[in-house]
């Protein structure tokens, strides 16, 4: 059975697109035959995260207009087998997607036999956004900890609840995961940002992880590599638990807590 | 063959509010009408319509001396949409100034709240007062609706109303979210967003809530924003009761 699972937020910049790269990866990485599909056209960076950006030559567009085939327009992961790529476009923009033809793209990924399908959703909540969780079986809700971006989630969740194919359907709802990225406990502690009880109390849905605000995130991206695959990282092992959890498994939060610096990263900051 | 579900035709039920007009002059429409906007900013914003002119039926004269086009620009200003009018005589000047569809309204009527003698003298703003009645609705009984309940969270940007009956939520009303009913509304859990309770017209309703953060509370109209809510009642479990012309807050 493939599972559709959409990663979004409503607020734009709080880490979509570094969440569906280090899911997919992370997913693929436990044996699951992945795919993370860039929705959002006329943009396209998820190509760049996952390193692929010189090989792509079809997109999501291309593919929805039946300008290619599935075949041709995956893009085989070059670190991991039973991962690929499906890359948006930037010369269209995001009227070129409809949900009909996102429909034909979603059956001949199920007919391929992929386990999950990994929604990168656009920011905002118009109809790229609503495009992107329309087929979805579970949200990966990506909040940072500020009041806008917690604002925002909601919103999404009320449009999960009311948009989805599975709400339109009354099939059993979309199940829901509230991910907290660019977490700094230090700036919490000072109450500059929100904690995780306060957005977990605010949002009411299962917490899945808490990604702490990491400078090798943004290495890891301009590099190419999702930040699951920098195992030294406290974000990507935060990634690797959001995986098992994710996969059911139950695993304790880390990463809440402000660190207490060693005497060498005292000294070298 | 089989049937073709990208296009029915069918008939259906759908609830829409509907504008009773009850005095034939557009300027006190006007003015009632940015009263009532102003008291549940947001609520009314491009919510279709019925208008009902049937209580101009009355006086045909008068009916027919209200500038049918001034009217309904003067509804479509305050960002209602009107899309169909209800009257009693489909030929008059007025139903064919209108210029949305019409339909047949009038003759028996339910009691509603407005039935009940008003105390306190009657206002310009009680010329016109959203209803929810079904336009040719022939019940003179008073029915007993169960409550409407949701048990999930109300999220920002989202609106339940429950027409005629209790509203009951068992979650949270997140901030940016409105609840609205006819009668009490009950949530058992934190309300962040916007609760109004006898919205049309019933001053004997009441809101409960297990802890009060609301952005707003209104009750038949009269309303409190959270800037107004005394600090010690905020994030506690609290009534909402009108008690003569003010909104009171208690602790439950
Ligand atoms: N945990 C983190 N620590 C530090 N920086 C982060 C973290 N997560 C994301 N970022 C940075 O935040 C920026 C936005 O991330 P990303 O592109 O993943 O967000 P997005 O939600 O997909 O944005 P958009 O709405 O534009 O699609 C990037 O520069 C990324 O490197
Ligand atoms: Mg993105």
């Amino acid at each position: 059975m493939t599972k559709t699972i959409v990663v979004t937020s409503g607020k734009g910049g709080v880490g979509k697109t570094t969440t569906s790269a280090s899911i997919a990866t992370g997913l693929a990485r436990r044996g699951f035959k992945t795919v993370v599909i860039d929705f959002d056209v006329g943009l396209r960076n998820l190509d760049l995260i996952m390193g692929c950006e010189r090989r792509v030559v079809y997109d999501l567009v291309n593919l929805v207009n039946q300008e290619s085939s599935l075949h041709q327009t995956l893009i085989k992961d070059k670190r991991l087998d039973n991962l690929y790529i499906l890359p948006a476009s930037q010369t269209r923009d995001k009227d070129a997607l409809t949900i009909e033809g996102i429909a034909r793209v979603m059956h001949k990924l199920k007919k391929a036999e992929f386990d999950y399908i990994i929604c990168d959703s656009p920011a905002g909540i118009e109809k790229g956004a609503k495009m992107a969780l329309y087929f979805a079986d579970e949200a990966v809700v990506t909040t940072n900890p500020e009041v806008s971006s917690v604002r925002d989630s909601d919103r999404i969740l009320g449009i999960l609840q009311s948009e989805s194919k599975r709400s339109k359907m009354n099939e059993d709802p979309v199940k829901e995961h509230l991910l907290i990225t660019r977490y700094n406990p230090s700036r919490v502690k000072d109450g500059q940002m929100l904690s995780v009880d306060d957005i977990v109390d605010l949002l009411a849905i299962p917490l899945l992880g808490i990604i702490p605000e990491s400078p090798s995130v943004l290495e890891s991206s301009n590099a190419g590599k999702p930040v699951i695959l920098d195992e030294e990282s406290a974000a990507g092992q935060a990634y690797s638990d959001a995986i098992d959890r994710l996969l059911g498994e139950a695993k304790p939060h880390r990463f809440m807590e402000v660190q207490k610096k060693g005497i060498l990263s005292r000294l070298f900051g | 063959m089989p049937s073709d579900k990208r296009v029915e035709l069918k008939g259906g039920m759908y609830t829409f509010m509907s504008l009773k007009i009850g005095v034939a002059d557009v300027d006190i429409v006007d003015e009632s009408l940015a009263d009532k906007v102003q008291q549940a900013p947001g609520f009314f914003a491009d919510t279709p319509i019925v208008v009902d002119l049937t209580p101009l039926d009355e006086d045909p004269d008068t009916r027919d001396a209200l500038d049918g086009s001034a009217l309904m620009a003067c509804i479509r200003k305050h960002k209602l949409v009107p899309m169909v009018a209800a009257t009693g005589d489909k030929s008059s000047p007025l139903a064919k100034a209108v210029e949305v569809p019409l339909i047949e309204g009038g003759a028996a009527r339910r009691p509603t709240a407005e039935d009940v003698p008003k105390t306190s003298a009657a206002d310009a703003a009680n010329n016109t007062r959203p209803t929810n009645e079904p336009v040719s609705s022939s019940e003179v009984e008073y029915i007993i609706r169960p409550p409407m309940l949701i048990d999930r969270p109300v999220r920002s940007g989202q609106q339940i109303y429950a027409r005629d009956t209790d509203l009951i939520i068992i979650g949270q009303v997140g901030p940016g979210a409105e609840v609205i009913a006819d009668n009490n509304i009950h949530v058992y859990g934190p309300l962040r967003g916007r609760a109004l309770c006898g919205v049309s017209g019933n001053r004997s309703t009441r809101i409960f809530c297990q802890s009060l953060e609301a952005e707003l509370v209104s009750v038949a109209g009269n309303y409190r924003m959270l800037e107004t809510i005394p600090e010690e009642l905020r994030g506690k479990p609290a009534k909402i009761a009108l008690d003569n012309e003010r909104l009171n807050i208690e602790p439950l």
